[in-house]
């Protein structure tokens, strides 16, 4: 029997799948009673609060778990302080999924973005003008230094988003490079 | 004790720490409050909170000298303490204080200026035959120059900013087609960072130790040392482990390069706290880096193994009082490890994270020193550093020290960001780190993973993820068949309505 802190029949069964951002798939059955399978073992899970913080009980281990950041099904899991990304796949997007039919067209362009938050302080790169990868096409103020930011493609530059002395935030689009 | 008062120009750990032991001597603490952080653990410790005065131009609050001059005028405070970075390396900031009758915690203003200039400091190092790296003596106008002297000395070269201070500015040249790319970027960081674009050059030692020596001077002349630092453990330049004292060093070495370091400190008159770095290489021999006129970051290893308050000796120092021990007198006993835990995504390159501190849990035992700024509700800006504490452990020996620092990582518990823990469980788990193979450049040769991942740690995050996913699903359907009893729904219907939630 499946252990856990909150009474019975709380979870909605089905397949469910947690899918990390390398492709690794991790399948789980939960049942009627709310019992998780995983790789066809009952798993015996216990969820505790204990002052303010959450713990995760699997065998021998018992780390603190949180969950840092989620867009709808794509969540962020800091578990011992090290982060994971998960998309997961429920029984209701399972039957969603074989609803869509339309097919997404291939991305032709790419956007780089920035990888911390900071200012900018010189673009070398012009739009129209081709780039190679690897080729340095701005330097990023940050915490009191200064980083190179390289294009991780081939292509030429379709648009630039930022001009000089623009503040970023981690993540924002930089530029677009047409491959 | 003339000093009755003391006005702290910092912030953060370190504001607390020198507040610790102005309440020990029991002297009265003043410190700043500013716009960007005005609800900070620092302003509750102190004995009196100053309201900076409502800004109107752009220069950092803690960098605002006549500012700063000012409150200690108006209030009437005995004495200042710069704590480290801000002001506490500025010489004129120094002479101000020693103009307007304030007494400076830290070193003569001449002292700090001669050694807080590299060029000038390796000269007075060269003169007192203290070895040094080949490399240029005077600051480098031009690329084609550094060329000309990066050609004489031999490739691999680094390029260093004069004026620079926690390893900004710096540039390693491997070859001469990256001169021109990395002298311009060298020259324009320093510019930027210090005020002074002026940059030297030096031969480049491939994997050296970072070996540092405490040293203390009295405003009589005397000048000891209190043994070295290993801080071999950096990220571009920036120490993220240190420890005390270093494997590479038996008790030879030591008398040797203490000497050392206490010659130079000498040859500027040192008082007060400073270090002396010096570069060891895999033959055991040191050249003299540079050296830090002020506490640093760091001090607390020295602390745990010699048993001595060094911030108290900076005020006694300031005082006037001598050195209360005599070289013959400091002992060091056991070891001491430091890890610096920084809001910081290790994997994502170690980029600043910012968020609010939700929750955090401190490990409290024997031979376990957290020295910290932040509680519960803590805003991470990006207006200062990113380090939220360190953890500082004592063992009878460095194995010892190992397991208390891993045991006490566990215990540290924090929610709300990321943080650099991972990291450093992943540099104490190390074998090399653990045979105290160690140099700078351990990080990028030794460490096959920046981050230390516990045993089914993924599966169990995947499992609390699907858990609280699926305990969601299971309380929005329940609300959209409450709303729905008695009503007769097909399973398309209900799709549609639990989709649209």
């Amino acid at each position: 029997m499946a252990k856990k802190k909150e009474t019975q029949n709380d979870l909605v069964s089905g397949k469910y799948i947690a899918l990390t951002n390398k492709g690794k798939k991790y399948e789980f059955y939960i049942s009627e009673d709310s019992a998780i399978t995983y790789k066809n073992k009952i798993l015996s899970i216990s969820i505790d609060e204990s002052e303010g913080f959450t713990f995760i009980e699997f065998g021998k281990n018992k780390y603190p778990v949180e969950i840092i950041d989620r867009n709808q099904n794509k969540y962020e899991v800091l578990i011992n302080n090290v982060s994971y990304n998960f998309t997961v796949e429920t029984p209701f997007s399972f039957k969603r999924k074989q609803l869509l039919t339309s097919q997404q067209p291939s991305s032709k362009t790419e956007n780089i973005v920035a990888p911390l938050p900071g200012k900018i302080l010189e673009i070398m790169a012009e739009e129209g003008v081709s780039v190679l990868e690897g080729d340095a096409v701005l330097i990023l103020e940050a915490m009191k230094m200064q980083n190179e930011i390289t294009s991780h493609v081939s292509g030429k530059v379709k648009k630039i988003f930022v001009k000089c002395g623009d503040t970023v935030m981690k993540d924002d689009p930089l530029m677009e490079i047409e491959k | 004790m003339s000093i009755k008062s003391l006005l702290i120009a910092n912030r953060g750990e370190i504001a607390i720490r020198i507040i610790s032991t102005a309440k020990k001597m029991g002297i009265k603490s003043y410190v700043i409050k500013t716009t960007k952080e005005p609800n900070e653990t620092y302003l509750q410790m102190a004995d009196e909170v100053i309201e900076f005065p409502a800004k109107h131009d752009e220069i950092p609050e803690f960098l605002d000298i006549e500012s700063i001059i000012l409150i200690a005028k108006k209030h009437k405070i005995n004495a200042i303490h710069p704590g480290y970075g801000f002001l506490a390396e500025n010489p004129y900031f120094a002479k101000r204080c020693e103009e307007q009758g304030i007494i400076f915690i830290g070193p003569s203003p001449d002292a700090i200026y001669k050694m807080g200039n590299k060029t000038i400091a390796k000269q007075i190092a060269g003169k007192h035959n203290i070895p040094l790296l080949k490399g240029s003596v005077e600051s480098i106008k031009s690329f084609t120059e550094a060329e000309r002297i990066a050609e004489k000395i031999g490739y691999p070269v680094i390029l260093k900013a004069a004026a620079g201070v926690g390893g900004r500015g710096m540039r390693i040249v491997e070859k001469s087609s990256e001169m021109a790319k990395l002298f311009k970027l060298a020259t324009s960081e320093a510019q930027k960072a210090f005020n002074d674009s002026s940059v030297f050059i030096e031969k480049y030692v491939r994997n050296p130790r970072h070996i540092e020596f405490q040293i203390f001077g009295d405003k009589h002349g005397n000048v000891i040392h209190l043994g070295e630092r290993e801080c071999s453990i950096q990220r571009k330049h920036q120490k993220l482990l240190e420890e005390a004292p270093s494997v590479a060093i038996d008790d030879t070495l030591r008398k040797k390069m203490g000497e050392e370091a206490v010659k130079i400190a000498k040859a500027v008159n040192y008082y007060s706290a400073g270090t002396v770095e010096f570069l060891l290489d895999s033959e055991k021999k040191y050249f003299f880096m540079e050296m830090n006129t002020r506490i640093q970051v760091e001090h607390p290893v020295t602390e745990m193994v010699t048993g001595l308050d060094l911030i108290e000796w900076q005020i006694r120092i300031a005082n006037g009082e001598k050195l209360p021990l005599k070289q013959n007198e400091v002992k060091i006993n056991g070891w001491s490890i430091e890890c610096r835990i920084n809001a910081e995504d290790v994997q994502s390159n170690f980029s600043p994270f910012l968020g609010t501190i939700k929750n955090i849990s401190i490990p409290r035992s024997k031979n376990v020193r957290i020295d910290t700024g932040i509680r519960e509700g803590t805003e991470i800006t990006p207006y200062f550093d990113s380090m939220i504490a360190k953890l500082i452990v004592h063992g009878e020996n460095r194995e010892l020290a190992i397991e208390t620092a891993l045991n006490a990582l566990q215990k540290f518990k924090i929610k709300g960001i990321k943080t650099t823990i991972p990291f450093c469980k992943a540099v104490l788990n190390n074998k090399a780190f653990r045979l105290g193979k160690l140099n700078t450049s351990f990080i990028e040769n030794e460490l096959k993973e920046l981050y230390f991942q516990e045993p089914d740690e993924e599966l169990m995050a995947a499992l609390f993820v699907i858990y609280s996913h699926a305990k969601e699903l299971k309380s929005e359907t329940a609300a959209v068949l409450n709303y729905d009893k008695g009503k007769h729904l097909t399973p398309w219907v209900l799709n549609k309505r639990i989709k649209s939630l």
